[in-house]
């Protein structure tokens, strides 16, 4: 059996540039980069190198990068540090939380639960799959409060750009604070954030051939977050805890790398990304590409299957035929609850399973086709049984 | 070789199941139901997902390289199977949820996953031989009398027949275990699940609370009498009680008083005598047949309770009834539970005794 991995949007292998940078200093080159002693100065060194690299692979300044761990993390220290740190600055006005609908739930989770604390007031702004956000936003604050907005970079589960440069030019510079999730962008299309002008991006090691668990808050200049957790005082005292310098050196490798390469690499997962989608749109009557006629990022192609029910089931059989996908995000695995974000897309009522596939810098034509065959094998073998 | 659709709860014998098909060379695929959700116990956390019979069912799977998935039928187990133990209850009646499982939720499921998984068998960890021919396949009883599960398998669908694999059939529970520790097996020791799965406090009240509210006739305090009808005690509510029980009843009999009936609308549990407690005849309802059905005056075997020894017994009467007559008086014969019939070894089929 051919097998193909399909899901490189839920993490996608480390490369072997970023083990080799990370390698000295899980081992010999140990020493604890707070300690003043020579073994401390050479990780320190490390570490700030790993800062800086980072820093000017996405049009940041060293200062304004964080360390943490993992995306999850990073979104958890923008909405909750962020919407906390206006709350100081404004302590008469309840912050306010405009996300849109299809945010992760990294993002989603945190800012309900500020709202449920009564720390927040949250708005869930609607996109359309054209990737519009439709006045929604100028609408959605009109008593000008001090507000975060957590806008995604591109969808997880979609693949879909969000117009960020206009969710940046919303509302007064005084008082907004806007965050994006940017885990699916970075190295997938052009990220700067000097030029776009965001105030908080995150973003993730695993997902452009980095370490796992190790994430980056980047903390425009002037910007103020509150810490969740508190310790030592290191990273700015917004990430507290012995650093993991191998993680940072690895995380800083994979984004330099990744940026480096992007035109390439974007090309052929692009175009991986558009033979699969024209298989299928060949093989299986009834297709829908979601957010197909929007900007998307060149890895991730969502795709709503008609006449399969339920989707644990034939993700289950399409690994049983040796590919790699999953359910809108993988995330929630086991549960096979529908996806907040097909729904906020198209409805409750959407009468298709949404699969999610999505290519890497590796992926083959051949693993491509096998990936193609197997969704039509399978898709074929259920919709037969749903027809009995 | 065959593709084989194998559920594995984490305990030993599904375990035990599913590496047994591993060495008689099947493509194995392993998957765990997630029947509730446990997030209303604190122990278990928020996650559905950390579930201890997940994991370990996970690194069973994981030991035997057999692929394992997990499949949600979370709502239809609570309507088919929680539901239903709950309204039973509440109806004085004594619930098995455990063929209720069996008869709606869990084989069903596992035959409609395991067509669209390309499978050409299901099996599972009971106790219960199946024999295929041709023409028909036959249920057995497990071999070992001590763990035979053919009690709890009568309401099966028959199309689902077929498709069935019981690998533990021919063995003990203790050639289980040996099994499982020759083959390593974390579950191997593993005590015996005894409390109903979706009863987690061990006390079914507690549900029933949750489910019906604190006022609820089941719940309501109501009077014990004799079936003369002379009240000797009071109760806290009546779906505490079972038929057959002696627990609870209060002392001051000059003999041992066992419940006898309950009766829902007046609230009242009859209580007598261990002689009172037996009866001849028993009507059975909802009825499964997995074969050919008996004949009126056919001489059956019938069994009452799980674990109870199958008696002879006539058919007076089988339509949409059943209605048999006991070769002898037999004790506690309890509304809700199953009446299972058997031909020597082979299940025949049952229904829900009324």
């Amino acid at each position: 059996m051919s097998t193909a991995y399909l899901d490189h949007a839920a993490t996608t292998p480390i490369r072997a540039e970023v083990i080799a940078a990370m390698e000295p200093y899980l081992w010999h080159r140990f020493g604890n980069p707070s300690s003043s002693h020579q073994w401390g100065q050479d990780t320190s060194a490390a570490l700030e190198n790993a800062r800086a690299k980072l820093a000017s692979a996405i049009g940041a300044s060293p200062s304004e990068i964080i360390f943490v761990r993992g995306g999850t993390e990073s979104d958890n220290l923008g909405v909750i540090g962020g919407v906390r740190s206006l709350a100081f600055a404004f302590p008469n006005s309840k912050p306010r939380i405009l996300v849109s609908a299809i945010e992760h739930s990294a993002v989603i989770e945190p800012a309900q639960w500020l709202e449920n604390r009564g720390e927040a007031e949250l708005r869930t702004i609607p996109v359309t799959p054209a990737g519009t956000i439709e006045g929604e936003l100028n609408t959605a604050n009109p008593s000008k409060l001090p507000c975060l907005v957590s806008f995604m970079w591109a969808n997880n589960e979609t693949g879909l750009l969000l117009p960020l440069s206009e969710v940046c030019e919303w509302g007064e510079p005084s008082n907004v604070v806007v965050h994006t999730d940017a885990s699916q962008a970075v190295g997938k299309v052009p990220v700067n954030v000097s030029e776009l002008g965001i105030d908080l991006l995150t973003a993730t090691g695993h997902k452009l051939g980095g370490p796992r668990g190790c994430g980056v808050l980047y903390i425009r200049n002037g910007i103020q977050v509150e810490p969740l957790i508190f310790g030592g005082g290191q990273e700015r005292s917004l990430r507290p805890g012995t650093e993991d310098v191998a993680g940072a050196v690895g995380l800083a490798e994979a984004v330099h790398l990744a940026v480096s390469d992007l035109d390439s690499a974007s090309a052929h997962m692009e175009m991986m990304r558009d033979r699969l989608q024209a298989r299928l749109l060949r093989n299986i009557p009834g297709l829908r590409i979601n957010c197909g006629a929007a900007p998307r990022v060149p890895h991730v192609l969502s795709v709503g299957i008609p006449d399969i029910g339920d989707t644990g089931v034939f993700l289950t059989a399409l690994d049983l035929e040796g590919v790699a996908a999953s359910g809108g995000s993988a995330c929630h695995s086991g549960a096979n609850k529908g996806s907040h974000v097909i729904t906020a897309l198209y409805g409750p009522e959407d009468s298709l399973s949404t699969i999610r596939l999505s290519v890497g810098r590796d992926t083959t034509e051949d693993e491509v086709d096998s990936g193609a065959k197997a969704v039509t094998t399978v898709w074929s073998r259920l919709s037969a049984l749903t027809a009995e | 070789m065959s593709r084989v659709l194998v559920a594995m709860s984490g305990g030993v014998d599904s375990s035990v199941a599913a590496a047994m098909l591993v060495e008689d060379g099947h493509e194995v695929v392993g998957v765990t139901m997630k029947t509730f959700c446990y997030s209303d116990i604190p122990a278990h956390g928020k996650t559905c997902c950390g579930l201890d019979g997940i994991m370990d069912a996970k690194r069973v799977a994981s030991a035997l390289g057999i692929p394992h998935y997990v499949f949600d039928v979370e709502e239809d187990f609570t309507r088919d199977v929680i539901d239903d133990f709950v309204s039973e209850y509440a109806h004085g009646r004594t619930p098995n949820p455990c063929v209720r499982c069996n008869s709606n939720t869990k084989f069903r499921d596992l035959l409609s996953r395991g067509k669209a998984l390309g499978c050409d068998r299901i099996a599972t960890g009971h106790y219960v031989r199946v024999s295929h021919s041709p023409n028909e396949t036959i249920l057995l009883r497990g071999l070992d009398e001590d763990k035979d599960q053919s009690y709890f398998l009568w309401g099966l669908p028959n199309e689902i027949l077929p498709w069935l694999l019981f690998p533990l059939g021919k063995l003990t529970k203790d050639q289980v275990r040996e099994q499982a520790r020759q083959l390593d097996l974390s579950t191997a020791d593993k005590p015996e699940s005894q409390e109903i799965c979706f009863v987690p406090t061990g006390d079914y009240r507690d549900l029933l609370r949750k489910k019906l509210g604190d006022v609820h006739p089941a719940l309501e305090p109501g009077e014990i009498v004799r079936s003369t009808g002379e009240i000797v005690g009071h109760h806290s509510g009546f779906a505490g009680f079972t038929i057959g029980q002696r627990r609870g009843l209060g002392g001051g009999f000059s003999e041992p008083m066992f419940v006898l009936g309950i009766r829902p609308d007046t609230r009242e549990v009859v209580v007598g005598t261990r002689d009172e407690l037996f009866g001849t005849q028993v009507t059975v309802r909802e009825l499964n047949w997995l074969t050919t059905p008996p004949q009126a005056d056919a001489e059956v075997k019938v069994q009452l309770r799980y674990r109870a020894p199958a008696v002879t017994a006539t058919v007076i009467d089988i339509q949409e009834d059943l209605t048999l007559s006991l070769g002898a008086a037999q004790p506690a014969i309890t509304p809700g539970q199953s009446a299972v019939v058997f031909c020597e070894e082979q299940i025949i089929g049952g229904g829900r005794i009324v």
